[in-house]
């Protein structure tokens, strides 16, 4: 198979670029009218709030719930262990839900796209990622110094 | 449509799929498509295979030396060589740029002031010019000794015989040409141009008679078996005194004196048995796919076939194979229109050219 990374051939494109080629369908889909169209990207939108949220919620609302039940475990059992334990594998497992949840969300995404009339390409898990870091590094920032204060070694009273 | 086969109809073919499609559109592309037959040139008499890597190194080796420097005028280690095979002295060689070249040479010596030529006929194709050339007459007569010893005359000065030979791949044994030398007339230099005597059985060459018979010239090539037509190489044997006059006066090339320095060794020598082989080899293969046709081919040792047919003549057979994109020298450029020359250049031009010849 031709290589068609630049780097790698001299800076000449052989062929079409890595993930530029257009969507291919098995058949050609049959389109809705306009007011579906416009209904799908609406609906499309309404997708991707979801999936930012769900998202979102990986760096803040799941780490804290799983310290707060794996605290609940430590105080009704005694085992500061068994609390650690239930967070960590709780933690992961929500996590790889997520995941495969945000997935399919971002497949939906595509599709409603698509058949809203754009050319829809690729998804938007990624971004999201990265963005909902961004926010969630900020909000934790700003949470830390401005709404909660340092800790006495830095601020002392 | 249902709600979600509507959505399911904008799901992308994955990457797998698109290309088992892909491929799958080429393969019917490619069985759809017209068959584009090559052009299959059989009309010479060079090997068809290139020489052998060592042969080549050792032309290369030669190359990167000093070639601002003229080569060995002498060649004398190729002579050596030459001489040490042939069993002849090393002054019964000259060394020039391919038999042809020191042909041309030899008949500017001797039949030189309207001398007279036989010429075995059909033989090596530009025999009758090259005589002309050096001022001679040639005189075609049948390949046979006795042909040639009834027309021999006072006037002729040269008796030129191809051996193997080409068209035919007949040859004449030892004993024939002995007798043929014994029986000419003494003026007349016997001339067998060997090009192809590496093709000829073991121990049978005309080489092997120089150093017996002071009338008699046989000249070598590098071009045929050992595949350096590129090169230029060839050899003269016969009497030192007329063979010492035969080299280009700056010598040959030190690529292609190294070159068929190699061809000498045991190891070149080796690989041209084994080409001998693999012509004779390639005879019995178009000879069994020819069975019980109207074709005929003479066995013959050499990479060619003489073919006939009792169908149709030389022209007409010359014309289908043409039309089979499969291209032979015809008879007419030797006066036969009943035959025609097709190199046997490997298994699988014989089998193409066995199925254009059945059609």
């Amino acid at each position: 198979m031709p290589r068609n990374d630049p780097t790698d051939t001299g800076g000449l494109f052989i062929g079409r670029r890595p993930g530029t080629a257009p969507v291919r369908f098995r058949t050609p889909p049959e389109r809705g009218d306009d007011r579906r169209r416009r209904t799908d990207g609406v609906l499309a939108g309404l997708v991707l709030v979801i999936e930012a949220l769900l998202v979102l919620s990986v760096w803040g609302p799941q780490p804290v719930g799983w310290l707060w039940i794996g605290s609940q475990l430590d105080y009704r059992t005694g085992s500061v262990t068994l609390g650690i334990a239930c967070a960590f594998f709780g933690l992961i497992a929500t996590l790889i839900l997520t995941l495969m949840v945000a997935t399919r969300l971002d497949g939906l995404w595509q599709l409603l796209r698509r058949a809203a009339g754009h050319d829809q390409r690729e998804g938007m898990l990624g971004r999201i990622f990265v963005v909902t870091a961004v926010v969630a590094a900020a909000g934790f920032t700003a949470w830390f110094l401005l709404l909660e204060g340092p800790g006495s070694s830095l601020a002392p009273r | 449509m249902g709600l979600r086969d509507y959505y399911r109809q904008f799901e992308a073919m994955p990457p797998e799929e698109i290309s088992a499609e892909l491929r799958a559109r080429r393969d019917e592309r490619r069985r759809t498509a017209v068959s584009k037959v090559d052009p299959l040139d059989l009309s010479g008499t060079t090997w068809h295979e290139p020489p052998h890597p060592d042969a080549v190194n050792a032309a290369t080796f030669a190359l990167r030396r000093a070639v601002n420097e003229p080569p060995d005028l002498a060649a004398t280690a190729l002579r050596e060589a030459l001489a040490a095979h042939h069993g002849v002295a090393v002054a019964q060689v000259a060394v020039g740029h391919g038999a042809g070249e020191l042909l041309r040479a030899l008949l500017g010596r001797v039949v030189a002031g309207g001398g007279e030529a036989l010429v075995a006929w059909p033989g090596w194709q530009p025999l009758p010019a090259l005589v002309e050339g050096a001022g001679g007459v040639a005189v075609p007569v049948a390949p046979a000794a006795p042909a040639l010893l009834a027309r021999a005359g006072e006037r002729t000065r040269a008796v030129i015989v191809t051996s193997p030979s080409d068209p035919t791949g007949e040859r004449l044994s030892r004993r024939a040409l002995r007798d043929l030398r014994s029986r000419l007339p003494e003026q007349a230099l016997l001339i067998v141009d060997e090009a192809l005597g590496e093709f000829a059985p073991g121990g049978d060459d005309a080489a092997g008679l120089v150093a017996d018979l002071p009338g008699l010239v046989v000249l070598r090539s590098f071009s045929k078996a050992h595949a350096m037509a590129g090169l230029r190489v060839g050899a003269a044997l016969g009497p030192a005194e007329l063979v010492g006059r035969l080299g280009p006066s700056g010598g040959v090339g030190a690529p292609g004196q190294a070159a068929a320095a190699w061809a000498l060794t045991p190891d070149g020598l080796a690989l041209a048995r084994r080409r001998r082989a693999a012509a004779a080899a390639a005879h019995r293969q178009l000879a069994a796919a020819l069975a019980g046709s109207p074709l005929a081919a003479p066995p013959a040792g050499v990479p060619f076939a003489w073919l006939s047919s009792d169908a149709e003549d030389g022209p007409a057979l010359a014309a289908r194979l043409a039309a089979a994109q499969v291209f032979v020298a015809p008879g007419r450029l030797w006066g036969d229109e009943r035959h025609v020359r097709a190199a046997l250049r490997g298994p699988e031009a014989v089998d193409r050219l066995a199925g254009a010849l059945r059609g």
